[in-house]
């Protein structure tokens, strides 16, 4: 009896993993199956209204957080200072950009938001555990017009871009993900590079690759470069702000060719998020 | 663990409130930058009080229910859970819970075990990014937030699972098998009861 129950116990153990091993096999890179979807669509209301329900509890414990860290800003100073960075940027990367090759790309304005995208407003209503991911995923998916790749941001600059849809939610990949990788450039002085995280620290992300022999400075704020050409493109549109250089020491930049970045939008703390839907993408 | 329909719902309802709990929740707030895993520690309580196959069962289930919540490839969450829940139970089976600190020691170690599995696990998938040295300050405060949850959830579970539950807290067994001394009636020596 006893030998039994050890070798049903046994099986069932055996089956779990294997099941899980075929899971990750079958599942991975592939976006959202059909079981996923329908999990993801029963759950999602659910979600959603734990966590409109639950946004009081957040803030409280939030609140302390930031109090602790003596993190509380006068909320009037913060909007004005969101205000002037866009406009900053948006000027920085303005007179950055030369009138022929914005006749070349069609690009007829720039700015925080480019033309020819329709945001779709979301709320997070999920996000991953584990250090080792950055994922959150939102209330809105492809009934809003919501598709993978689209750009996510939220109003202090780019927060990472749509990896899977559902009828009812969406994954967005932040840009502090590992898998994440965001071509960007310094403005003014429009040094390229690719951005990528530093798994397990949201704030620092490394401006790596930098093809230029131009210095980057301190304080200098990184946009996306949303290249295109040869029947490719980047995933983003360009001159969406993204973060400013915290470090930039010449030894770095010459010997790994890279700079540090910290984000403008705080990637452990998002709520309302803004999915660039449209474009001219696809 | 005795299972019945009625046991099997209330961990099925568990298993979903700490999903959700820990989405829309735990993972959306911080304290010392770093948001508290509530998972690991549902998942050793539901070994501990199940033994392995309950452990693992849980495990997996809490796992793939987290992966499709976040639309994220299936398996890897599992795969993770799943060997947590069952060295929780392999724990309760071998030895026997002597203090009402086992359930949270074991919470941190298994939080701190599951982790550095999630990390294996992208590892064997492939880290395509440079990883900080806070990685390890945050696994080890996840760590510490799960021995104070795990406190907290160990009483819960058992109090929701209580009918279900063959073996009562070796503290409260001790407290009942304390000797207590029956005041004697005239003329007769003091007995000793329960000794």
């Amino acid at each position: 009896m006893y030998r039994k129950q050890v070798r049903r116990r046994r099986a069932v153990l055996a089956l779990l993993i294997v099941g899980s091993f075929a899971l990750l096999s079958v599942t991975y890179g592939q976006g959202s199956d059909g079981v996923q979807r329908g999990v993801a669509t029963i759950f999602s209301p659910i979600q959603s209204v734990a966590d409109r329900a639950l946004k009081p509890a957040r803030d409280l414990v939030n609140w302390f957080d930031e109090t602790f860290d003596a993190k509380g800003e006068n909320a009037h100073l913060h909007e004005e200072l969101e205000v002037a960075r866009k406009q900053a940027v948006g000027s920085q990367a303005a007179i950055a950009e030369n009138a022929q090759l914005r006749e070349l790309v069609k690009l007829d304005r720039s700015g925080a938001i480019p033309s020819g995208y329709a945001p779709v407003t979301g709320r997070v209503i999920g996000r991953s555990p584990t250090v080792w991911f950055a994922d959150v995923t939102i209330d809105v998916g492809s009934g809003d017009g919501v598709e993978v790749e689209d750009p996510v941001v939220n109003g202090d600059g780019l927060v990472g871009r749509v990896t899977a849809v559902t009828g009812g939610s969406a994954r967005v990949t932040l840009i502090a993900d590992h898998s994440s990788a965001v071509a960007a450039k310094v403005v003014p002085s429009g040094v390229q590079g690719v951005l990528k995280p530093s798994v397990g620290d949201p704030g620092d992300l490394i401006l790596d690759f930098l093809n230029s022999e131009k210095p980057v400075g301190r304080n200098q704020s990184v946009v996306t470069s949303g290249w295109r050409g040869q029947g490719i493109e980047s995933s983003y549109p360009p001159n969406l702000p993204i973060g400013e250089v915290t470090e930039a020491s010449l030894v770095e930049q010459e010997a790994q060719q890279q700079v540090h970045v910290r984000p403008f939008a705080d990637l452990r703390e998002l709520d309302l998020v803004q999915v660039l839907t449209g474009g001219s993408r696809g | 663990m005795i299972l019945t329909p009625n046991i099997l719902a209330r961990i099925v309802a568990i298993v979903i409130a700490g999903v959700i709990l820990q989405l829309t929740f735990f993972s959306q707030v911080a304290l010392f930058h770093v948001s508290p895993d509530v998972l690991p520690s549902l998942v050793v309580v539901l070994g501990l009080f199940g033994g392995t196959l309950t452990g693992a069962v849980c495990g997996f289930s809490v796992g793939f229910l987290l992966d499709c919540l976040l639309i994220a490839p299936l398996g890897g969450g599992s795969l993770v859970l799943l060997a947590t829940g069952y060295l929780a139970g392999l724990f309760r089976e071998r030895f026997e819970i002597h203090s009402v600190l086992v359930p949270p020691l074991l919470c941190m170690a298994l939080t701190f075990f599951a982790e550095l599995g999630f990390g294996a696990v992208e590892l064997m998938l492939g880290i395509d990014a440079p990883v900080s040295p806070l990685v390890v300050r945050d696994i080890l405060l996840k760590s510490i937030f799960a021995f104070f949850l795990g406190w907290g959830i160990y009483a819960l579970l058992r109090r929701l699972l209580r009918p279900a539950l063959v073996e009562e807290p070796a503290a409260q067994l001790r407290r009942r098998r304390r000797p207590r001394v029956i005041r004697p009636s005239r003329g007769r020596r003091p007995r000793v009861m329960g000794a």
